[in-house]
């Protein structure tokens, strides 16, 4: 097996090689792209828990897919993007991703939704030597060290999500920084990598602020009622309610302490930043911040145009998850109009592709946007807000360090 | 404390008004309907959707909801449950057929969104959704220490009243004597000149009535509705339920029903969060090894 390897290697270096002869150097043979195909496989989660972010994903993405076809394609070649559903689900989401890699042969991957899924399929990626960009997985372990606990970082995978390793401590601090809470407790998901994940970022991080941690209190996805567990929360009178879940529980979380009392502030990670679990909290979550990626109302260009092209494309307004799936094609997109792709030896492409997304500097609605030399984010943070009415207002804008 | 004893009886009365319908099946037909937690789902998917949709008055949409629960119980029984009587098929294969037909209630409604062909039942895809503020009067009062939400206290009287009334109809009336005749032995209910088919699906169509009604009060009072609330958050504790009860035996799921309410609540309360699943299951287990038929098994002979 090994030397099939090699010798598959050896041959696609040599073809290399020959291409970059023919081809006059460094600089994309725009040429030779003309009536191509460029394809990605994005996998999303449609249905199932992640069904709340998935199809924001998928709108952002196919908008950005159709923008740059309309307009002439990458270089001349068309974008072919497929979605796939995962159904949240993680077995089907590594399935999926060895479908599109090895049957599709697709040169490049998007996804998937989940931090839970990532786990079985970005190791995956990264061992068939296929770029895989995450749109917004958020959890730890995602970039470097997707193969954690191995510390050997992986070259495949990229990620255009802000992690909540940059994102919640953004948050506690700058809510700190204002109100000066000094008591908390935790409510967190125990059964879902993403939620934890965020628990345990969460409980490192309020000691630095001075805030005492009361009690953490970690309950299931699947519980029927969570009115008992807000219960306990509330009847230890914090000042600072940490959510740490995802899909709907987080609004659940916050109607429900509203009910039986609770006055004080919420704070959350990525779960809060999608319209949809604003508008199910209502009124409910007003004030309940958060750090996120992107925020509608930045008027920079590379932001309102998308704003524009999402609403007339959809007819509503986009959200942070379409703005990573918008953001995730243009990045793809750059990296492939400068990889000089041979559209004939796809270990070759793949590993062209890789190198080029490195150099990605390009305006998205994200901001300006580089990765990291660890294939992270590298951009502004913003803290936001519910605005009571399915919205969100702008708190404080947070620089890259 | 007290709140926590509120929040025991409230999500008990729903775990019993739906393990009541799953146990009655069972009763009947020795066959465990595991397409009851899609009618669940279903009883308050169409209610919601009547309502917020198709702008009906919230009461017709719950007795709407209700009534498409019902005829999916003679769905269940003409398509997944009569035809593999008539070919005398293992009760297996009846399990089976009921879980297929959940699988595709769920995936029906996981479809409906705007523009496909199910947008006329549910335009929300996997999302979950709650009523609107205001759609429903649901009036929140504070007394000392406890928080009472009218939707949430309107459930136990409801369900209580609801499951009074059940007992009293199979215990006292024709229809009720005709189904446990049928539960006792089929054969000699037949002999004795009883429709049993007609019987079966009577009690399909009770039983899915009080899963709708159970879901539509589960969508109103903890505002989530979504194609999966019946599979991830009543179908393996109403299973619980019962085997706690005793299968088969109504009063054991009732009792069943507010017993793991307060185990759950009692775990979290005194065990910490983490433990409570574990703990809830633990004492169902130990139930299981110590009596092994129910608290409800061998008292009542009868079943249902």
């Amino acid at each position: 097996m090994k030397r099939l390897h090699l010798v598959t290697w050896l041959a696609a270096a040599v073809f290399v090689a020959a291409c970059g002869s023919t081809g006059g150097g460094g600089t994309a043979n725009t040429s030779s792209y003309s009536g191509k195909t460029i394809k990605l496989g994005a996998i999303l989660s449609i249905t199932g828990a992640g069904g709340v972010y998935g199809p924001q994903s998928r709108d952002g993405m196919n908008l950005a897919v159709k923008q740059i076809n309309n307009s002439g394609g990458v270089n001349g070649a068309q974008i072919a993007l497929t979605i796939n559903d995962d159904a949240s689900d993680k077995a089907q989401s590594a399935q999926v991703a060895q479908k599109l890699i090895q049957e599709e042969q697709d040169l490049a991957l998007l996804g998937p939704t989940l931090s839970n899924s990532a786990v079985a399929v970005h190791p995956l990626a990264e061992s068939l030597k296929t770029p895989i960009l995450a749109v917004s997985t958020t959890g730890i372990n995602i970039v470097p060290n997707c193969n954690a606990p191995s510390t050997v970082p992986c070259k495949y995978v990229f990620r255009d999500s802000l992690g909540e390793q940059t994102a919640i401590p953004d948050n506690i601090k700058s809510y700190a920084a204002d109100s000066h809470p000094t008591t908390g407790v935790l409510l967190v998901a125990q059964d879902d990598k993403f939620s934890s994940d965020g628990g345990t970022i969460v409980q490192a991080t309020v000691g630095q602020y001075n805030i005492q941690l009361l009690k953490t209190i970690k309950f299931n996805k699947a519980e029927a009622d969570l009115s008992p567990y807000v219960t306990q929360a509330v009847q230890l009178k914090p000042d600072v309610i940490f959510i740490t879940s995802l899909g709907n529980i987080p609004s659940k979380i916050m109607t429900e302490a509203r009910k039986q009392g609770w006055t004080g502030q919420f704070l959350g990670g990525n779960g809060f930043n999608t319209a949809t679990v604003s508008k199910a909290a209502g009124d409910a979550g007003k004030g309940a911040r958060s750090a996120s990626a992107w925020y509608l109302g930045n008027n920079f260009a590379s932001n309102s145009d998308f704003v524009t092209a999402y609403r007339a494309e959809y007819n509503k307004d986009p959200d942070q998850f379409a703005a990573q799936g918008y953001a995730a094609i243009k990045i793809l997109a750059d990296a492939a109009k400068r990889a000089n792709l041979t559209f004939s030896d796809l270990p070759g492409d793949r590993d062209k592709l890789r190198a080029a997304m490195e150099t990605v500097n390009i305006q998205t609605p994200l901001g300006p946007f580089q990765f990291t030399s660890q294939h992270d984010v590298k951009q502004t943070v913003w803290v936001i807000a519910m605005d009571g009415s399915g919205g969100f207002t702008l708190v404080h804008q947070i620089n890259p360090s | 404390m007290d709140q926590q004893i509120l929040n025991a009886i409230f999500i008990g009365s729903i775990y019993a008004l739906f393990a009541v319908g799953y146990t009655l099946v069972f009763g009947v037909l020795d066959i465990l309907n595991l397409a009851h937690s899609a009618v669940f789902m279903l009883g308050a998917a169409v209610t919601y959707s009547l309502t917020v949709n198709h702008g009906q008055p919230f009461w017709i949409a719950c007795i709407l909801g209700i009534a498409v629960s019902a005829v999916m119980g003679l769905v269940i029984e003409y398509v997944c449950l009569r035809p593999l009587r008539r070919r005398k098929a293992p009760p297996i294969a009846a399990l089976i057929s009921t879980v297929g037909l959940a699988l595709i209630i769920v995936a029906a409604i996981e479809q409906g969104q705007t523009g496909t062909f199910f947008s006329w039942l549910w335009v929300d895809g996997p999302n979950s959704v709650a009523f609107p503020a205001g759609t429903i009067p649901n009036p929140t009062w504070h007394v000392g220490d406890l928080t009472l939400e009218a939707s949430k206290v309107a459930i136990i009287p409801i369900s209580i009243a609801l499951m009074l009334i059940l007992g009293y109809v199979i215990r006292y009336t024709q229809v009720g004597r005709g189904l446990r005749a049928v539960a006792e032995n089929p054969r000699a209910a037949r002999l004795l000149g009883l429709d049993v088919d007609r019987m079966i699906a009577l009690t399909l169509v009770i039983s899915s009535a009080l899963g709708g009604l159970a879901g539509i009060l589960f969508g109103v009072a903890l505002g989530d509705i979504s194609p999966y609330i019946g599979r991830d958050n009543v179908e393996v504790r109403g299973l619980a339920v019962i085997v706690l009860g005793g299968m088969g035996s109504v009063p054991g799921a009732v009792i069943g029903g507010y017993l793991l309410g307060f185990i759950e609540v009692l775990a979290l309360v005194v065990l910490g969060s983490s433990a409570r699943g574990g703990v809830a299951f633990a004492a169902l287990f130990l139930m299981l090894v110590l009596r092994p038929q129910g608290l409800f098994g061998a008292q009542l002979r009868e079943k249902i």
